[in-house]
């Protein structure tokens, strides 16, 4: 079952990668719910490995909310927008990516031999996996300039803390979880109403155009 | 009924409630005073009955107030309060000008009782991660508080509130996580929950605890407005409506702050004071300083009442840092003072802007004689930011030199004078020029706001002299028992 978790975890990561770098909205989004997919694996994996029930109702929850629900209404909204491709991110489409992989590389180096003194789950890879995910969501925020881009690196850093959840503290109450996920939901849906208003204003989802309030 | 679960149902019924309403002003604003008035009722009750008999908690103690929470309570309660029933005038005349539609004004006042009911949850919650999921929620609760109107300047506003405040609770998460992962199993009971791990705090580990701090103060210290991750705060203060900007100033900046004390506290008694408190030092000191600086180059009113906020948050980060008894009952004392007092700046921010139509105060002036009891209100906040003896901000700022005396810590009293030199000189000479003098540019509504129009404004202003000038028992004794709480 280790090799198992190892495996999909490793996929994560390249799936968070690809969100993060693919110029298509769509492309990213159809990303995101495959690394969604893969962490209900882990989720599965876990709850078969140690019997926690709580593991189960996470697996479920997850995929009718970040496997279904999300990426549809961020597809829907592309759609209505009419955005087909990503604005140029911070440092232009290349050197982007290669600041965020090298960074997060680094960063997870450093956080997971922490997390491993405490950690249920004492495998390195999955521990690696779970702060290079987070720490991609955070780059996603720092260079990306797109409003939409911004809203997945929302997700994937989220996706990032649920798999440390899952792999540090999977004993903790489904209510938790459940607040968690409430809080995330709202949060995308927030971020999608203001980016509509954003593309209205400014006929871009282009961020770095947002400079009216500086002073 | 349990007043917990009544904190729980109430402003959240109300709000769904005023979403229900009719479009009629006169029965949207009755019925949003009269609502906010059960509520703040309802959480006084709640602060009386801990204040009374100590520490309340319901559902297998998921959901607490202790004396530290009631604090925070008690100024959603009469903060909330005062800033909703100004927040009725400021929308009428918003609808006058044809700023703002009906529809709007009712979602507004709909959405601050959700906002209410999220920031007393936040305070509420003994379970670390419903605290955080809470936080959070204020973020999303108050986003359209803040992008009221749907142009750009206010769309802006509301994209930088939501995206860096939730970068930066991302960071407050994993250190709940964190936290939660290092307590599970070495600690006896649930781990999840605040007053278990503040009673264990000594069985954790000690590199894990640090680097939760760190997380957190990230975190939770973005919300509240902690430099360096305090840029969203003068954009959505100043972009924002007038009571909007008092009610996040003056209430959820606290809230935010009160999440980083509840980590300061378990920290602080896994691996001692002397950590959390330099961390606190420095993010106090580059807070202060950071602020002192754009502060005295604003010359918008509400951007530089914004940068105050960021300074005072410095100022109860370095009582926290400073620490001791005195310190922190300093650091939980300016969380009150500064909440009535900068509640007070944004809403005469809001008479201000009717009288001269603008936010920019070189084109202001001659203020006294257009508009003399907004000209006083105005002065008072100044006054008491700035620490001016016989305010409210004074008792805290004192406090705080005198927790450094008697540390010994002269150095820190030094850096702590100079900020607060800085500030004391930029804020008088923007006072002057908006007040003193003759009218700069032009004058839109040239007379005083009408008597009941200002009584909210009134009720601030009597009590950042009241907590100026006389030590309210109750209050001392949640301000000790807290501070006890914390140092165990």
């Amino acid at each position: 079952m280790e090799n198992i978790i190892n495996i999909v975890t490793v996929l994560m990561m390249a799936t968070s990668f690809a969100v993060f770098s693919l110029r298509q909205y769509h492309h990213s989004i159809k990303a995101y719910a495959l690394q969604t997919l893969l962490l209900v694996i882990v989720f599965l994996a876990l709850y078969f490995k140690y019997g926690s029930h709580e593991l189960l109702i996470w697996a479920i929850t997850a995929f009718v909310i970040k496997v279904v629900f999300v990426p549809l209404y961020l597809l829907r909204l592309i759609k209505k927008i009419g955005v087909v491709v990503e604005d140029e991110p911070v440092g232009g489409f290349f050197i982007s990516p290669v600041i965020a992989l090298s960074f997060s590389l680094a960063v997870s180096m450093m956080l997971y031999k922490v997390f491993i003194h405490f950690s249920l789950f004492q495998e390195i890879l999955p521990l690696f996996a779970a702060s290079f995910i987070f720490m991609m969501g955070i780059f996603g925020f720092v260079l990306r300039n797109s409003f939409l881009k911004q809203i997945l690196a929302y997700c994937l850093f989220e996706n990032g803390i649920h798999l440390s959840l899952a792999l540090m503290a999977y004993t903790s109450h489904e209510l938790v979880e459940v607040g968690i996920l409430t809080d995330a939901i709202f949060a995308v849906i927030i971020m999608s109403v203001l980016a509509k208003r954003f593309y209205a204003s400014y006929d871009s989802l282009d961020t770095s155009k947002a400079i009216n309030l500086r002073g | 009924m349990d007043i917990l679960l009544l904190i729980l149902i109430v402003p959240f019924v109300f709000g769904i409630l005023m979403f229900l309403m009719p479009l009629n002003f006169k029965l949207l604003k009755n019925l949003h005073i009269f609502l906010s008035l059960i509520v703040s009722v309802v959480l006084l009750t709640a602060v009386g009955k801990v204040v009374d008999g100590g520490e309340l908690h319901i559902f297998h103690q998921f959901i607490f107030l202790d004396s530290l929470g009631a604090i925070f309570l008690s100024l959603i309660a009469i903060t909330g309060l005062l800033v909703n029933i100004y927040a009725t005038t400021y929308m009428k005349w918003e609808l006058e000008e044809g700023h703002i539609t009906l529809k709007e004004v009712k979602n507004y006042f709909a959405l601050s009782f959700i906002f209410t009911w999220t920031m007393a949850l936040s305070v509420l919650c003994n379970n670390i991660a419903f605290m955080w999921a809470a936080i959070e929620a204020t973020t999303l609760a108050s986003v359209f508080l803040v992008a009221v109107k749907k142009d750009k300047k206010s769309t802006e506003s509301g994209y930088k509130y939501i995206v860096l405040c939730s970068i930066g609770l991302a960071f407050a998460l994993y250190a709940t996580i964190l936290l939660y992962s290092a307590a599970n199993g070495n600690i006896d009971g649930e781990a999840m929950l605040y007053t278990n791990l503040l009673a264990n705090a000594a069985n954790l580990d000690p590199m894990a605890l640090k680097l939760v701090f760190i997380f957190a103060l990230i975190g939770f210290g973005t919300k509240a407005g902690l430099a360096p991750t305090h840029t969203w705060l003068p954009d959505v203060h100043a972009e924002g409506p007038a009571p909007t900007s008092a009610l996040l100033s003056g209430v959820l900046l606290k809230c935010a702050m009160l999440g980083l004390i509840r980590y300061y506290a378990v920290v602080a008694n896994g691996v001692g004071f002397d950590f959390v408190q330099t961390v606190m030092i420095i993010s106090g000191t580059l807070t202060l300083f950071i602020s002192a600086f754009f502060l005295i180059r604003q010359h918008n009113v509400k951007r530089m009442f914004a940068y105050h906020s960021v300074a005072h948050m410095g100022v109860i980060a370095f009582g926290l840092g400073v620490g001791g008894a005195i310190g922190l009952f300093a650091a939980l004392f300016h969380c009150a003072a500064h909440s009535f007092t900068k509640a007070l700046a944004f809403c005469s921010t809001g008479n201000i802007a009717r009288i001269y139509g603008t936010k920019d105060m070189t084109k202001m002036g001659g203020m006294i004689r257009i508009a003399p009891i907004t000209a006083v209100l105005f002065g008072i906040a100044i006054c008491s930011l700035v620490g001016v003896p016989g305010f409210a901000i004074f008792v805290s700022e004192f406090l705080i030199f005198k927790a450094a005396a008697i540390g010994g810590q002269y150095i820190l009293m030094g850096i702590f004078a100079v900020a607060l030199a800085i500030i004391f000189i930029a804020d008088f000479s923007h006072f002057f020029l908006a007040t003193f003098g003759k009218v700069e540019g032009e004058v839109v509504h040239n007379s005083e706001m009408k008597l009941s129009e200002n009584l909210p404004l009134l009720g601030l202003a009597i009590l950042i002299v009241a907590f100026g000038v006389w030590q309210f028992d109750s209050f001392t004794f949640l301000l000790d028992e807290s501070v006890k709480s914390i140092m165990k």
